[in-house]
Formats: C-alpha cells, structure tokens, sequence
C-alpha cells in the first residue's frame, strides 16, 4: 500500500515535471524558414547603442539568440 | 536579445559577467516579425536565428534545442568554409 502511493506520488511528480517544462518553452512556431530574409531590427543594447541588422550585411554574419527572460537559464 | 528592459538586461549581464552587449525588445516588435512572441506569457520565445552577409535566414533553432548552441556553431562554420571556397 505504501509502495502503492510512493509509486503513484512518483508518476505524479514526473507527470508534473513534464508539464512544467512544457510550461517553460512552448513549441514555438516562426513562419520564418531557411532562405528567408531576415526582418530588419534596430534595437538598444546594454552598452546604450543601438543596433541595427541591416548594418550588418556585407560585412558580418549574424547569430540573433533570443533568450526567454533575464534571470532564466539558458 | 530578450524582451526584458534595457536596465534589467544590465543587472542579468552584470550577474553573469556578460561582457558583449545584450539586445532590449522591449516593445516585443522584433520577437513579432521573426514569429516567436508568445502571447499567453507576453515574452518571445527561445529561438536562434543564423543570418548571413546578404541578410538571408541560414539556420534556426527553436524551444529547448535553442538552449544548446552546438547546432548554430557548426552552421557558422559551414557559412564560413563556404565563404573561404567561393
């Protein structure tokens, strides 16, 4: 009987944890593809300038990595 | 580049000892126009985009495969050995 609601509390504890990284990243689902162009942004940095993609091209490839939140891992 | 706040983004890159600047969407256009705004929680969802010279999409990584940066690393790779043999 023990085992029976160790072993249940368990499935539960699992079940939860699946459902709450589930939470955490939805499936994200961009209309964008491979080959497409890029949007182009200008967007204000920590350093105080602000960037621009567009002022990228010719010169540099670009890595654009969107983080969910501030004070979240990864 | 996140949706939070330019000072927020300071404090985050201040704890982690981040010493490349931080990208503010704070009125979340740009996480809309690249597809990965996630509307229910009102931030942009984990996502990374390789763009090239020419301002082309070369690879993406969406959700938790986004957290590991292997897969665009090697894509950059890939843009510059072609870049190298024309």
């Amino acid at each position: 009987m023990m085992y029976t609601r160790i072993f249940t509390g368990l499935v539960l504890l699992a079940v939860l944890s699946v459902v709450g990284l589930a939470q955490q990243t939805p499936p994200v689902k961009t209309h964008l593809k491979v080959g497409d162009p890029a949007p182009d942004f200008t967007l204000r940095a920590t350093d105080g300038k602000q960037y621009k993609l567009s002022d990228f091209k010719g010169k540099k490839n670009v890595v654009l990595a969107i983080y969910v939140l501030a004070f979240t891992g990864g | 580049m996140s949706v939070d706040s330019v000072p927020a983004n300071r404090e985050f890159a201040k704890q982690l000892e981040i010493t490349f600047p931080l990208l503010s969407d704070f009125k979340r256009t740009v996480v809309k126009a690249y597809g990965v705004f996630n509307e229910e929680q009102g931030f942009g969802n984990r996502a990374t985009f390789l763009i090239d010279k020419e301002g082309i999409i070369r690879h993406i990584d969406e959700g938790n495969v986004a957290v590991d940066p292997t897969t665009v690393v090697e894509a950059c790779n890939v843009l510059q050995h072609k870049k190298a043999t024309p």
